[in-house]
């Protein structure tokens, strides 16, 4: 099964709102999750720039982008994904 | 912006860059060194200044004799004061002190003309070392007595002063240390009365020899903690060593921040390119225009996190890719307190510190394209714009580091 890719912006905005607690994700991952999901990051993705509702820090799961990221939420997400392949 | 899309001055032969730095360790019971170091380029006349004090005894005691003996003697000599007169003014004003009943600091001071001849006045310090490529040079110097008012808070010694000039060459060094240096290792069995001067030059010439072109902060650094294994790591008196080397510049160049004008990026991407030297991008966006100009990518490194500083990033042709204001910010802070490395912390900050210490002359190109999300209210503040901490960190690195600092704007 192809593994899921986690993206962390690691950019000014980012990291000031939280993404420095995203970056330890693939620890703080269930077992269940831990080889099934790729953990990266990234720079700038420019979702901070123009008149976006969301607030930073942005993660990419797969595709999709999350805005107000946060660990649980992430795990949420990854979770549904799984389940519902 | 220059028409000609280019940065550096033209390094053909003959480009001499005077590279001033020093290291010192406090004595093992002290959280203040008394032995003080003072440098300075002074751009109205172009004189390179550096000055090593030794303050009698140690701690904050010493520090503020060596402080104040430094100062003056650094000041005396860019006014142009005799050597003669300024050694009996600084001796005759320093504080004495209570226990001993003595005032009293050394000093060593090199003052650098534009036109690389050097005088040097030493007064109670090592003889210092000057090496011309890899061999020692024996310096002529004057010997001057100079009168100590008081004479019951001074020592009963004779104060001799010695004066000696010559014309600097390229790849030359001057090495002045304190006694911190040649008496390490008192006492015990391999050096009974201490490291000694020839011993102390010897493994100069050695470590030159082994590394022609050592810069002056390793040289410093490599001199300091010889010194200190001496001394079983414990040191038994502050601990300093100063060294001046003409050298080849080292150059770096350091973009942060997009242009302004979109068009520009490709412009900026060609500057890059063309470098000759280190460089740095300080900046996820700036980073990923580059990295779309060059044809190439940035990875972040995500093995080696800090929780205060964004994670480095790899890109191939660039030395160091990090993140903007935060690093900045913090890169200012460290070279403001003048450690090495805090906390023996590894991230982004510090390398990028070692890379600008490492460096003669740093080029910044900054781009003033605005990021709307650093003006929102609620981000938190101190995110600093970037053109202000970029002026703090080149204000640190000319008037703390002696370095050479261009900025210009994209």
């Amino acid at each position: 099964m192809k593994k899921i890719k986690v993206t962390i912006c690691t950019g000014t905005a980012c990291f000031v709102m939280g993404a420095s607690d995203l970056m330890l994700l693939k620890e703080k991952l269930p077992d269940e999750l831990k080889n099934k999901v790729d953990v990266a990051g990234c720079t700038c993705m420019n979702e901070c720039k123009g008149d976006k509702n969301g607030m930073p820090p942005y993660v990419k799961i797969g595709d999709e982008v999350m805005h107000h990221a946060n660990v649980p939420d992430i795990i949420s997400r990854l979770t549904e994904l799984v389940e519902g392949k | 912006m220059n028409t000609d899309n280019s940065i550096q001055a033209d390094t053909g032969s003959g480009e001499t860059f005077i590279e001033v730095d020093h290291f010192q360790m406090c004595k093992y019971n002290q959280h203040s060194p008394g032995d003080v170091f003072l440098s300075e380029k002074n751009p109205a006349d172009g004189h390179t200044i550096t000055t090593l004090s030794d303050g009698l005894g140690s701690g904050i005691k010493a520090d503020v004799l060596a402080t104040l003996t430094a100062t003056m003697a650094t000041k005396f000599i860019a006014a142009d004061i005799p050597a003669k007169r300024a050694a009996e003014i600084i001796m005759n004003t320093l504080p004495v002190c209570k226990d001993r009943g003595i005032s009293y600091a050394t000093f060593t001071t090199v003052d650098i003309e534009p036109d690389a001849t050097v005088h040097i006045l030493e007064y109670d310090n090592p003889p210092y070392l000057l090496v011309r490529q890899n061999t020692a040079i024996d310096p002529v110097k004057e010997d001057t007595e100079f009168e100590r008012k008081d004479k019951n808070t001074a020592p009963k010694v004779k104060a001799i002063l010695h004066y000696s000039t010559y014309a600097a060459k390229p790849g030359d060094r001057l090495i002045f240390f304190s006694d911190g240096v040649t008496q390490s290792g008192m006492g015990t069995p391999a050096f009974p009365f201490g490291w000694g001067v020839e011993n102390a030059y010897t493994y100069i010439l050695d470590r030159i020899r082994d590394k022609l072109d050592i810069s002056a902060r390793e040289l410093a650094h490599s001199v300091v903690q010889e010194a200190c294994i001496h001394d079983s790591f414990l040191p038994k008196d502050d601990i300093s060593c100063g060294v001046v080397y003409f050298r080849n510049p080292r150059d770096t160049l350091i973009l942060t921040g997009p242009p302004l004008n979109p068009k520009s990026d490709e412009a900026l991407s060609g500057l890059f390119k063309r470098f000759a030297g280190k460089k740095v991008i300080a900046g996820g966006t700036t980073a990923n225009i580059m990295a779309r100009e060059l044809s190439t990518k940035v990875t972040v490194n995500m093995d080696n996190l800090d929780p205060d500083i964004p994670p480095y990033s790899d890109m191939e042709g660039t030395d160091l890719v990090c993140e903007g204001i935060i690093t900045l910010g913090a890169v200012a802070d460290i070279l403001e307190s003048g450690t090495t490395s805090p906390l023996g912390r590894d991230n982004a900050a510090t390398r990028l510190v070692d890379i600008f210490r490492n460096s003669d002359r740093i080029y910044f190109v900054v781009g003033t394209r605005i990021n709307e999300a650093h003006q929102d209210p609620n981000m938190p503040e101190g995110l600093e714009i970037r053109r202000n901490i970029v002026k703090k960190i080149s204000g640190l690195l000319q008037e703390k580091y002696l370095k050479e600092v261009h900025i210009q704007y994209m």
